[in-house]
């Protein structure tokens, strides 16, 4: 580890001190982060070990949530937040990639550029409960008088769309999850975007192909990875989400094909319930479920890892 | 730590200034009047209920007013958190919208090692957001209420409801059912009430800080509930009486146990409280109270301490304020809309004190009012 003198020692004693002060400084550093990981993980299983040894993995496809009677399940609460992160996604992919590709593609309109790229940096700077604030008091009023009527109106005839639209519910609460993690989805797709080569998309050009063709055949796959990687940051942070979701989602244990229907997410149950829940199969109930949602955290970046993993893999086999 | 006492201290002072306003023979502010003890000099530390604590703070300010050696800090983190931090013995008092149960007290050390007395009073409405009636026209009974709840009466023009409600034209419209999300002593005094009254709801969901709703929508606190029915064409649900005179919202003339139709006010909460007699920290429900002027959604809110205190100052300075806040403190009660105890639950609180020690000796010296 240590580098062999090359002149006299005496000069350079004070240096390999030096460079051994700042390897012990870094290594506690790094050892640091794993004693808190673990420390995190053993502090959220313990408690949540009353609950474990009396639901095992059947509290995965309970769908009970009775305090009263003191029987949990966390099958509402996993389906509210996939279904709410898959709206957000559904909603912030489309629309974030076209923004990215308009500010990392469009040079005629270098004009507007830098202030949308400011106001998307300020948008990701807005505190989640000041975002859930305005849903609260703005958007379900406009949910249920407008945009969920119109989609009753329009495309009523499936079940998404059905039953009495309150404005709270899945469609508002992944609508607010969308307009929270666009920032992320814009930002990291538009850089991997310019990251691309100036000579592929020269050539590209150079051999007759349209600007759609461009980024539909050269940009776009070889961005591929970290639009990839930007998409898992983005559900990372839906999944997690708590505050603003809380506010608009409408708090109610059912499992509902409606997106106008109530429903309820892992984070905003534990923020909820904590502070009243009394006995240890009840806040034990409540640390599982953070259990749970760290597990859902790290099956989505073990394939995020796999993914970018396989597109690297193949993009180097093709070339 | 300082500039967030003064903040919390600046704060309190607005709703003191509020109460001031209506307080007619307010004790000597430098001797502390009659029958009141002058404390030792000592720093307090409660946690525990939201539902109670603007009284609390409106009442911690005036004492520190009145005897500027006691300090006391109140931190409203919530019923279960209050009680946890009491039985960690990490602050002086705790308090709670539901007392202490036997497992708790276990983890206490004991039944016989905590003293739990009822502090204040207060009631829920029933808050609606209906086109065209007006405040207090909307008559609910418990049978409607429970119907409601349950999920068997979905629409306004439900004719159990227009059983009740003749010369109310009621609309065609579904019922929008809110309830709160967060645990809470307002839900739990709410689904106490709905148990009293309805088998069905006894049975199918029962009572608790936090239940397996049949229907409706939740909202985080109690602002936030009242919020969503604001914002809600059709929709109903439970707030405390405090929230809704403070934002006028509309609500509902409840049919008590009598038969009378009450709108909910803290005189109804103090009736409906001295028709129970013998309530103690395991016999403490006071809804669907007989008596004709009683609110029917009643309940007290509870302080807990150790009965052998450690330190001798401190307890003594404990006691003597839990003492003045159920005597001399009640007058803050009411401008922030919460109800006085009635006498008898004032003198089982003070006999309650007295049996608080350290060392052996007794800390409270006042008499009980007779």
């Amino acid at each position: 580890m240590v580098p062999t003198p090359l002149v006299a020692a005496s000069h350079q004693r004070p240096l390999v001190s030096g460079d051994r002060v700042f390897s012990v400084i870094a290594y506690g550093a790094a050892a640091l982060i794993m004693l808190i990981a673990v420390i995190f993980i053993i502090a959220l299983f313990i408690p949540a070990l009353p609950a474990i040894t009396k639901f095992g993995l059947g509290f995965f496809t309970s769908r009970t949530w009775d305090p009263v009677r003191n029987q949990f399940g966390a099958l509402t609460a996993i389906y509210g937040t996939l279904v709410t992160s898959a709206i957000a996604l559904l909603i912030a992919f489309p629309i974030g990639l076209g923004a990215a590709l308009f500010l990392a593609e469009d040079a005629r309109l270098s004009l507007v550029r830098g202030p949308l790229s400011f106001l998307i940096e300020l948008l990701a700077g807005i505190p989640s409960v000041v975002i859930g604030l305005w849903a609260f008091f703005i958007l379900t009023p406009l949910m249920r008088d407008k945009v969920d009527p119109f989609l009753q109106h329009t495309v009523g005839f499936l079940a998404l769309f059905k039953g009495t639209p309150t404005g709270y519910g899945f469609l508002t609460a992944g609508l607010v999850l969308a307009i929270m993690v666009l920032p992320i989805m814009i930002a990291l797709s538009r850089d991997v975007i310019r990251a691309v080569p100036r000579e592929l998309r020269e050539a590209s050009l150079a051999l007759g192909a349209t600007n759609a063709e461009t980024i539909w055949s050269v940009i776009l796959p070889y961005a591929r990875v970290g639009i990839t990687g930007a998409v898992l940051l983005s559900l990372g942070r839906a999944l997690g989400e708590t505050i603003a979701v809380t506010m608009v989602i409408g708090n109610t244990m059912q499992i509902s094909a409606s997106l106008f229907a109530s429903g309820y997410t892992l984070p905003s149950v534990i923020a909820n319930e904590f502070t009243e829940a009394t006995g240890n199969v009840y806040l034990g109930s409540l640390f599982y479920l953070g259990v749970v949602l760290v597990l859902i955290t790290i099956v989505v970046n073990v394939l995020a890892r796999l993914l970018i993993w396989r597109f690297s893999g193949s993009a180097r086999a093709s070339a | 730590m300082m500039s967030g006492a003064r903040f919390v201290a600046a704060a309190s002072s607005v709703l003191l200034l509020a109460a001031c306003g209506g307080n007619t023979g307010v004790t000597n502010p430098s001797t502390g009047g009659p029958g009141v003890p002058t404390p030792p000099a000592a720093s307090l530390t409660g946690a525990g209920a939201t539902f109670p604590a603007p009284f609390y703070d409106a009442a911690r300010f005036a004492y520190n007013q009145k005897f500027s050696q006691v300090t006391i800090n109140y931190q409203s983190i919530g019923s279960g958190a209050g009680i946890q931090q009491l039985i960690k013995k990490t602050v002086d008092f705790g308090a709670s919208d539901v007392p202490m149960n036997a497992s708790e007290l276990a983890s206490a050390g004991g039944s016989d090692k905590v003293v739990q007395i009822a502090s204040t009073l207060g009631t829920e409405s029933m808050a609606y957001n209906l086109a065209g009636v007006s405040n207090g026209q909307l008559r609910l009974t418990p049978k409607t209420i429970a119907g409601i709840f349950l999920g068997t009466i979905k629409n306004w023009n439900d004719p159990a409801l227009a059983a009740d409600n003749s010369g109310v034209s009621l609309p065609n419209q579904s019922i929008t059912v809110v309830h709160r999300s967060d645990g809470s002593g307002t839900t739990y005094i709410f689904t106490d009430y709905l148990s009293t009254v309805s088998a069905d709801w006894k049975t199918k969901v029962g009572k608790g800080k936090s239940v397996s709703w049949p229907v409706g929508q939740g909202a985080k606190g109690n602002e936030a509930v009242a919020t969503t029915i604001k914002q809600t064409p059709g929709a109903i649900g439970y707030v405390e009486l405090a929230y809704v005179l403070q934002t006028n919202m509309t609500q509902a003339s409840l049919q008590n146990h009598d038969g009378n139709f009450v709108i909910p006010s803290p005189e109804g909460a103090t009736a409906a409280a001295s028709q129970f007699l013998a309530v103690n920290p395991s016999q403490f429900s006071i809804v669907d109270a007989p008596g004709k002027n009683s609110a029917p959604i009643s309940g007290y809110s509870w302080l807990m301490l150790y009965t052998d205190q450690p330190d001798k100052t401190k307890g003594t300075a404990l006691v003597d304020f839990l003492d003045w806040l159920v005597t001399d403190g009640q007058q803050y009660a009411a401008n922030v809309h919460y109800a006085r105890l009635p006498s008898n639950i004032v003198r089982d609180d003070i006999n309650s004190l007295k049996t608080v020690t350290s060392g052996g000796s007794t800390l409270l010296s006042v008499p009980a009012p007779s």
